[in-house]
């Protein structure tokens, strides 16, 4: 599954520049530490921080996406760095729980 | 440690969850940063000697080692306090010269900071560089992309560097996203 099929199944926010990358799975957490030491390659990233230093974390680690839950807005400036260095950045009105639950019915798990 | 007869593939042990606590002497003004692994990191001001040292700043984080999975070499990177990407905030800096290097983003340039003062304690060495950023090209599925890793010490003016961080400060200062 890539990252066009679940904006299009979600109805999510798309912020920036989209790179369909492949989806391997998803990892949730709020912390950037915690993303650099266990996410994966190709997850999705859902969380709720949205300052600048989450275009590192996701491009250290190559995340497919990275999904800005609970209708968070995210600053220009998040927005402006994820697109030099092709992040992309979605969002949704939905809890962290609720969108961990329609990703799981898409099989991602 | 490292040995060259191996096709090392790394993966990440050890992994401790802690804090990065900076302190500063209100004596000296001298600042330093360490690694705390304690449940709660220390708040107050105490004396050590001839300083007296007080709590700057603490940031979530994580301290790791790097092991092969084929012939086992073991790794410790305690000297590595964060690591954080150039985003190009001066254009003579040597950093994003280097990054200005690789025109079609082919090449993402990260900065390896040690712990302060750094000219007193132990800093990653090149060879700990170079296998930290094998470990993350490994890591990557991109085969449009690659991350190299470098030294602070490329940096000139460590003070007005404003690079992205992979550090937890955020949450600690309360400082919550906005609500639409």
């Amino acid at each position: 599954m890539k990252v066009k099929d679940i904006v299009e199944n979600l109805s999510l926010n798309v912020l920036t520049d989209i790179d369909d990358k492949e989806v391997t799975g998803v990892y949730i957490s709020d912390m950037l530490s915690d993303v650099m030491n266990k996410a994966q390659a190709g997850n999705l990233w859902v969380t709720i921080q949205t300052h600048k230093n989450i275009v590192a974390a996701a491009n250290l680690i190559d995340i497919s996406a990275v999904i800005v839950s609970q209708g968070y807005e995210v600053p220009d400036e998040t927005i402006e760095l994820a697109n030099r260095y092709k992040v992309v950045i979605l969002s949704t009105d939905d809890s962290t729980f609720t969108l961990g639950g329609r990703l799981h019915q898409m099989g991602i798990k | 440690m490292h040995t060259s007869q191996c096709d090392h593939q790394w993966e990440m042990v050890n992994a401790q969850p802690g804090f990065i606590i900076t302190e500063i002497c209100h004596k000296c003004n001298l600042v330093t940063t360490y690694f705390s692994r304690e449940e709660n990191p220390p708040l107050e001001e105490y004396r050590d000697g001839e300083h007296f040292w007080n709590v700057m700043a603490s940031a979530q984080s994580v301290s790791f080692n790097l092991q092969c999975k084929s012939c086992k070499s073991l790794i410790s990177f305690n000297e590595l306090s964060s690591l954080m990407l150039c985003t190009g905030c001066k254009t003579d800096c040597k950093v994003f010269k280097l990054l200005k290097r690789s025109p079609d983003h082919s090449v993402w340039v990260y900065v390896a900071f040690g712990f302060k003062p750094y000219k007193d304690k132990l800093q990653l060495s090149q060879e700990k560089l170079s296998i930290l950023e094998d470990y993350f090209n490994m890591k990557r599925r991109s085969t449009k992309s690659s991350i190299k890793i470098v030294s602070y010490e490329m940096i000139d003016d460590l003070d007005s560097c404003s690079g992205g961080f992979i550090m937890d400060e955020f949450l600690l200062s309360l400082e919550a996203p906005k609500q639409k």
